[in-house]
């Protein structure tokens, strides 16, 4: 059995516009998405801002009811069954909020317990334990507005497994975490892998879903159109290379140019302060370098570098990045 | 542990760990004073005010009102900041992703407060007897405690409904205070009822409180806890009515913002 199967799932919202003259506006949060998760996979799922990521992570965890399709979770449904799919599973929003800040990071463990039916005997072991898994050991009488982002963010994690759920839906869990922050976050997810737990994780950033998913699943308007192992989906774009270019503020015009270029699959603009990388997708590898220079001519440009794709490189040909 | 003794077990945490989340930022000295000083200066407003009026014939009559009256700022603000808490802290999908017993969770919420508003009123019957000369020598003191417990629930139970209300709108601070402060008089604590226009009987009538006071002067006037026990089970009657309201309405928005997807918007 399958620790998630998700069938056809659409997910359309109605907003009312206008005081007098009232119409409803129908927006298509997620069109038609289907995928399956195996029990103990990590399971990752990419997609722009909008693409649907939220609303079907909400969906699996009976916050939201589905406009069309159907889900299981654990090998129940999860409308049908709400209550019992609750038992089941624990999840995460990415951010800070969702916590009781004036109490303690062990009141809010002991609450979230008590809600979870946690006995009593057990939540007392099991707090501590938590606590020490995700780096807050002697912190729990602190008061968790006290607590930097990370550590509320860890706390979460903490807070989701006080039921021992066998599933697990991460949304976005190190967004806003500084650098080491998130890889000890990621050490954390890491962990959680070691012990079995089917993980479905949405993320942005493509190296933790690079080094973290065993499958990925790329969505986009509503729909899946990519689904396959990190390399799997690095094959996508096995018969291009990335030329980097470093710039300091290239012009519209020379971008233009650039990308009118009749080998550049893709181009894509990172901003780090005061520079900008240009990632030019090609086929034709470092032969593509003097017409790429060339293209910005009278341009400042620091260093190039020509690499192998990645996946985020297989992200933005799948979703269509500005070619 | 069976589900029984679960359900207990959250409605206790529910209550303790909820009142704490609204007050653990005050110190101790800040809250004691928050109990004993406010009620003494609503109490000297009213009672001055009043007795300046009747030319100090009817101190006890504004003395009792306010006194109970008193209960409403557990009752009303308490137990709304208590349930509308979980909007501001983000913390609904949390709760709504549970599998727990929701009827638990949101009396659990008003349970405390009733202890506390309890407290309250008799903070302010204490400074009735020692600065404003409020006779209860001939008082079934019992009867006046359970008709003190009775009126605190019944206005816990309005309190559940302005809390459903704090789920929906972020301007209930408004309406909590219309609500306070239309109690001072709807409720019988500063006018006698029977001079008050038709209307405003009625809307008395459906209101917490009202009965409270008028069996709080009865029992202080020497009446028997048999005089008010009528008084006493309508009360508890129209706190049941406003807190399964206010539960309806709870279960209500629980399901509309899961059918509609506004559970963070709210």
């Amino acid at each position: 059995m399958n620790a998630i199967e998700v069938n056809h799932l659409r997910r359309v919202y109605r907003a009312q516009i206008g005081v007098f003259n009232r119409s409803i506006k129908e927006v298509v949060a997620v069109d038609d998405i289907s995928f399956e998760v195996k029990q103990g996979e990590l399971f990752g799922l990419l997609g722009p801002n909008g693409a649907g990521k939220t609303t079907t992570v909400k969906m699996l965890t009976t916050l939201l009811i589905p406009s069309a399709g159907s889900a299981t979770v654990a090998g129940v449904d999860v409308v049908k069954g709400a209550n019992e799919v609750r038992k089941k599973i624990g999840f995460i929003f990415g951010g800070e909020r969702g916590l009781y800040w004036r109490l303690s990071g062990d009141d809010n463990l002991r609450y979230f317990a008590s809600l979870y039916g946690v006995d009593p005997s057990v939540s007392k072991k099991r707090i501590p334990y938590l606590m020490e898994l995700v780096g807050l050991k002697g912190r729990g009488n602190e008061r968790v507005g006290g607590y930097s982002r990370g550590m509320k963010q860890r706390l979460h994690v903490a807070r989701t497994l006080l039921h021992d759920p066998d599933i697990l839906f991460l949304d976005e869990p190190t967004i806003g975490l500084d650098p080491v922050g998130a890889r000890e976050f990621r050490n954390v997810i890491l962990d959680l892998q070691s012990q079995k737990k089917t993980i479905l994780l949405t993320t942005h950033y493509m190296f933790e879903a690079d080094a973290l998913s065993d499958r990925i699943a790329i969505i986009n308007k509503g729909c899946v159109i990519a689904m396959d192992t990190p390399s799997g989906l690095k094959k996508h774009v096995s018969d291009l290379s990335v030329v980097e270019v470093e710039t300091f503020g290239a012009s519209e015009t020379a971008l233009e140019k650039l990308r009118a270029l009749p080998f550049v699959d893709s181009l894509s603009i990172e901003d780090r302060e005061q520079k900008q990388i240009l990632l030019v997708q090609t086929t034709r590898g470092a032969e593509a370098v003097p017409d790429v220079m060339t293209a910005l001519e009278g341009q400042r440009v620091g260093r190039v570098i020509v690499r192998e794709p990645t996946l985020e490189d297989a992200y933005v040909r799948l979703v269509g990045g500005a070619a | 542990m069976n589900t029984f003794t679960k359900n207990i077990y959250l409605f206790w945490q529910g209550t303790i760990l909820s009142y704490r989340a609204l007050f653990a930022w005050l110190r101790p000295v800040t809250y004691m004073a928050s109990k004993i000083l406010m009620p003494l200066a609503q109490m000297f407003f009213f009672v001055f005010l009043g007795s300046y009026a009747t030319d100090g014939t009817a101190t006890d009559f504004y003395v009792i009102g306010n006194a109970i009256q008193i209960t409403a700022v557990s009752g009303i603000f308490g137990v709304t900041f208590s349930v509308g808490g979980d909007r501001d802290a983000g913390t609904l999908p949390y709760l709504f992703g549970t599998p727990a017993n929701r009827f638990m969770i949101f009396f659990g919420r008003a349970f405390m407060h009733v202890i506390d508003g309890t407290i309250g009123v008799i903070i302010a019957l204490t400074w009735g007897v020692l600065l404003m000369g409020l006779d209860l020598s001939r008082t079934d003191l019992p009867a006046l405690g359970l008709t003190i417990i009775i009126t605190t629930f019944s206005t816990c139970g309005l309190g559940l409904l302005m809390g459903c209300l704090s789920l929906l709108t972020a301007n209930v601070m408004f309406v909590n205070n219309f609500v306070y402060f239309s109690l001072l008089i709807f409720s019988g604590a500063n006018v006698a009822i029977s001079t008050l226009p038709v209307w405003m009987q009625v809307v008395s009538n459906v209101l917490p409180l009202t009965r409270g006071i008028a069996a709080s002067r009865m029992l202080v006037a020497g009446g028997s806890l048999s005089d008010v026990f009528p008084l006493m089970v309508s009360e508890i009657g129209i706190g049941l009515m406003y807190g399964l309201l206010g539960y309806f309405l709870f279960a209500w928005f629980e399901t509309q913002a899961k059918q509609r997807g506004t559970l963070e918007t709210v």
